[in-house]
């Protein structure tokens, strides 16, 4: 086994902005100098650009027709009937089982249910059951003692933002608390931590960042500070010979209005329902396309879905009307849609055929929702904070060759960073 | 099928496994404390049990119909091989539903302490249609019908947690609850018997509750309650089931409120009938705070001795008492006819009373077994096919007696033991079966008497109930006093017949 050791500390939804801002002001002096000394680059997020997709591409280096994950929800095949898919779903192998050496992987999205594995796994959102969350089981007493969540309970921000931000800060207390514990506790060659709390923050309080007079502010600058100190706590306990990795799955951004596409598709006659009423399920046979959350459409094509209406050779057309469509649309005198992507353009792998035909991104400001029940086609919500495909960061620094890291960075690189990081003769392979 | 658009969120096949707000990025949520919202951004998990394939998924999304686990049968369609635990099944209903189920081709296991058995014999009566050990019967079930039985004896109440070890054994996907004390008299001889009756069914179901919560939460619950949890008004409000309708207004005071949706006044009538409406509040409560699915089923005078299953063998009988305490009224009358014994009216005899055969019974259970309530549902029904007053039972046996038979029935008043009203409005409503799962009755009413008087008259059951005569006149006073309801009258019956119909028109409302 390699004696080189890769620390990988995931930091959710943080954008590369908002890092290098924060570490520039003096609140985030750890981050700073983790990438003054290494390289600091702007990273590519998975399309579509949300944790399940992104996470599971980060720890497996593949794109999501080779994982087989496009979202925190799909179809059962053949059918209008709603799943959501999990680890169990992923159909690619995390680099944990391809190294030789253990790992600590503990609160990485999108990984329950937890499966056997050489070291230790606590798995992050969406994780339900807990004993199904932590391997090995042994752990759970532990756990419980240290008072560690699975994670924020984002009911309270609906309640109480004050709630909410204790809830987040004991949240990131107890998991360091643990991970420190299993640090010490095993030995081993990753260890990958994700805080997740800095995702669900800036959900809701993206404005408390960006308005100095907001309220919450300075907690949220506050929660950042807790995060800065975690990371020094870590980089403190690195050895010379170690490589730590820093990412994000995404980036974040301003949100002024949620855009409903089923409700878009509903209006232009590409999406109608049987007896009216709005559910997946009552998808009718006039229907020509529908959207899955965030903004993945699919073309409801003959022979793939119950009442499927559209040919394989109608299917372009459709297609050419959806790209139409969305490239015109316009809200409050500003283009709603910055780009689409097909399906071919962005996949390539085994489950291309299960994979969305077009995926939207949304221009800033405007977070596209695939909420089928919608009757507008946008509205405000309690969140100001959205996801970005486009600046998410990588920050790489210690033992390794600064050669290794591309210029331009994706989600799908990480993979193959690790492994040379390791020198892991077994991973190269 | 009347449960055909019926989805994985009645099935209790499943695991909720969670909620989860996609709001922010699936947020998992620690309790079901709601269904999925409108938003349709906030979804329930769920995990099937029988095709863990599917994995993590929208349980509102697959219907009975496309599920290959849900198959079609005469009575809706029905969770293949489901497991179905009966309390109380070597009972009258139990045994029934057992073979019943058994034959539809579900895993049947079954609880019982010989209560029953027990509760007759101390009475000093037995059942009339002999019934052999439960061993025997269960070896006949198998041998005549190929149906298994699961059996485990055990009190639900004294051994909590042999019933709890039995349920985690087995993991039955619905527990049909059958193992009260069906008896008011009983529960009315004195206190002892009054605490017993409290303690095995009110404190029995709670056991049972707890049990299903920490075990098979996703079970449902089918619990046998009564119609004579309502009583009989004399207001004559509808008797509705369970719960007010939507559209129910209570005015007061020149205001008025809302009632849709809250449970109706219950007005028992003995201290067995507290139990039950206890076991209603109970079982409501439980559905609310723990997610269980539980139906309350309010069964009205049950009678018969048929269904294809146990008719089919005489060792797949079940029993049939007619003793004072546990003889239901139209078998009671049958074995009297049966006798020459004036058929008996208590007090005025014009009671009227919610009815349905055994037949009948079944399927009804069988058609709620496959329609399970919701997470969290607790759902009644009236379980009747018909309305009549006791009078016009007891005339319909003297008819079928006399014509069929060639027996010279009487009916005779006597004094009534009871505390209750023996003349009063009468308006039960049972819609939801017939309209709601698709149930019509099977059973006419004469046919169903023809039948018991076949059965009856067979000389070897004839001597059971000839043994057996002195325990059908009532002894047990709501007053607490011990002495044999005296006569009355003897009812002159085409009179009687004639005047009765008049009556009819006054007290039974719409229905």
């Amino acid at each position: 086994m390699s004696k080189k050791r890769i620390i990988f500390i995931g930091l959710d939804g943080v954008p590369f902005g908002l890092l290098k801002d924060l570490a520039q002001k003096g609140v985030m002096p750890n981050t700073k100098k983790v990438i003054e000394q290494g390289c600091f680059r702007k990273m590519f997020s998975s399309v579509p650009e949300i944790s399940s997709v992104a996470w599971s591409s980060i720890i497996t280096g593949k794109n999501p027709a080779e994982h087989g994950i496009f979202g925190f929800t799909d179809l059962i095949p053949n059918s209008y009937s709603m799943r959501f898919p999990n680890f169990s779903n992923l159909k690619a192998e995390p680099f944990w089982n391809l190294i030789e050496g253990p790992s600590v992987i503990l609160n990485v999205p999108s990984t329950y249910p937890v499966k056997p594995m050489n070291g230790v796994h606590i798995s992050g959102f969406v994780s339900i059951d807990f004993k199904r969350s932590v391997y090995p089981l042994e752990l759970i007493p532990v756990l419980q003692e240290k008072d560690y969540r699975l994670d924020v309970n984002s009911e309270y921000a609906h309640k109480s933002f004050d709630l909410f931000l204790s809830d987040l800060n004991k949240t990131l207390e107890a998991r360091m608390d643990a991970a420190m514990y299993l640090w010490n506790k095993y030995a081993w060659q990753v260890f990958m931590l994700v805080f997740t709390g800095t995702d669900r923050l800036m959900h809701f309080l993206w404005n408390a960042y960006e308005d100095e007079k907001h309220t919450y502010h300075d907690s949220f600058i506050g929660h950042f500070r807790k995060v800065d100190e975690a990371i020094g706590e870590i980089s403190q306990k690195m050895r010379d010979e170690d490589t730590l990795i820093m990412l994000s799955d995404h980036g974040f951004e301003r949100l002024d209005k949620d855009v409903y596409i089923n409700h878009i598709l509903k209006e232009n006659g590409f999406l109608s329902f049987q007896d009216n009423t709005a559910h997946l399920k009552n998808i009718s046979g006039d229907t020509k396309a529908f959207a899955l959350d965030p903004a993945r459409i699919y073309i409801n094509q003959k022979e793939k879905y119950p009442r499927g209406r559209v040919s394989v050779n109608d299917r372009e057309k459709i297609i050419t009307d959806l790209i139409d469509l969305f490239q015109s649309l316009t809200l409050d005198n500003k283009k709603l849609i910055r780009k689409i992507f097909r399906k071919e353009d962005v996949y390539h792998g085994q489950f291309l055929d299960v994979a969305p035909d077009l995926i939207l991104l949304g221009e800033e400001g405007f977070n596209l929702k695939g909420n089928i029940k919608a009757q507008r086609v946008a509205d405000r919500s309690i969140f100001s904070g959205k996801h970005t495909l486009d600046t998410a960061f990588l920050a790489v620094s210690g033992s390794f060759e600064k050669g290794v890291v591309p210029e331009a960075p994706c989600v799908y690189d990480i993979w193959g960073l690790i492994r040379e990081g390791l020198e892991d003769k077994k991973a190269k392979k | 099928m009347h449960n055909a658009k019926c989805t994985c969120w009645n099935c209790p096949a499943i695991n909720l496994a969670g909620k989860v707000d996609f709001r922010a990025c699936g947020q998992a949520g620690a309790q079901f404390d709601k269904k999925a919202d409108d938003s349709q951004e906030t979804h329930i998990m769920a995990e099937c049990k029988r095709r863990p394939d599917l994995g993590l998924f929208d349980p509102m999304s697959i219907t009975f119909e496309e599920c290959p686990e849900w198959q079609k049968t005469p009575y809706g369609y029905l969770l293949k091989n489901m497991r179905v635990m009966i309390l109380g099944v070597d009972g009258y209903l139990g045994w029934t539903l057992a073979l019943w189920l058994g034959r539809l081709g579900c895993q049947v296991s079954g609880v019982d302490n010989y209560n029953r058995r027990n509760w007759v014999k101390e009475r000093g009566a037995h059942t009339v249609i002999p019934i052999s050990r439960m061993s025997e019967r269960l070896h006949a079930a198998k041998e005549v019908l190929g149906v298994n039985i699961n059996f485990r004896e055990i009190d639900i109440y004294e051994e909590r947690d042999k019933l709890k070890e039995f349920i985690d054994e087995i993991k039955p996907e619905a527990i049909v609850h059958y193992g009260e004390c069906p008896s008011a008299p009983f529960s009315m001889i004195d206190v002892e018997h009054a605490i017993d009756v409290q303690r095995n069914n009110v404190l029995g179901t709670l056991g049972l509750l707890f049990t299903m919560r920490d075990i098979v939460p996703e079970s449902s619950l089918l619990k046998l309650g009564t119609m004579g949890e309502y009583g009989t008004p004399l207001t004559g409000r509808p008797l509705f089931e369970g719960m007010f309708p939507a559209d129910a207004v209570l005015h007061w005071d020149n205001r008025e409120w809302s009632l849709g949706g809250e449970l109706t006044p219950r007005d028992p009538v003995s201290f067995y009938h507290v139990s039950k409406v206890q076991d209603t509040f109970n079982c409501y409560e439980a559905s609310k705070y723990w997610w269980l699915r539980s139906y309350d089923i309010m069964q009205g005078v049950i009678f018969g001795v048929h269904t294809e299953e146990v008719s089919a063998d005489p060792r797949l009988r079940t029993r049939l008492d007619i003793d004072e305490w546990f003889g239901t009224i139209i078998n009671r009358f049958v074995a009297q006819a049966v006798l020459d014994i004036p058929l008996t009216l208590y007090g005025a005899g014009q009671q009227i009373r919610g009815f349905i055969a055994l037949r009948d019974a079944m399927e009804c259970m069988t058609r709620l077994l496959a329609s399970p309530p919701e997470p969290g549902q607790y759902a009644v029904v009236n379980q009747i096919s018909g309305v009549k007053s006791l009078r016009q039972l007891a005339y319909i046996v003297a008819k079928v007696g006399r014509k069929h038979f060639n027996l010279p029935v009487q009916i005779q008043r006597i004094e009534n033991p009871r505390v209750e009203a023996d003349i009063h409005p009468f308006e039960a409503l049972y819609e939801k079966l017939p309209k709601q799962y698709g149930f019509e009755p099977k059973v006419d009413i004469e046919e169903e008497v023809r039948r018991m008087f076949e059965l009856l008259m067979k000389p070897e059951i004839r001597a059971r109930i000839e043994e057996k005569k002195h325990v059908i006149i009532p002894k047990t006073w709501w007053s607490g006093v011990k002495r044999e309801a005296q006569r009355i009258e003897l009812i002159n019956l085409e009179k009687e017949i004639k005047e009765d119909e008049e009556r009819a028109k006054i007290f039974m409302g719409k229905k």
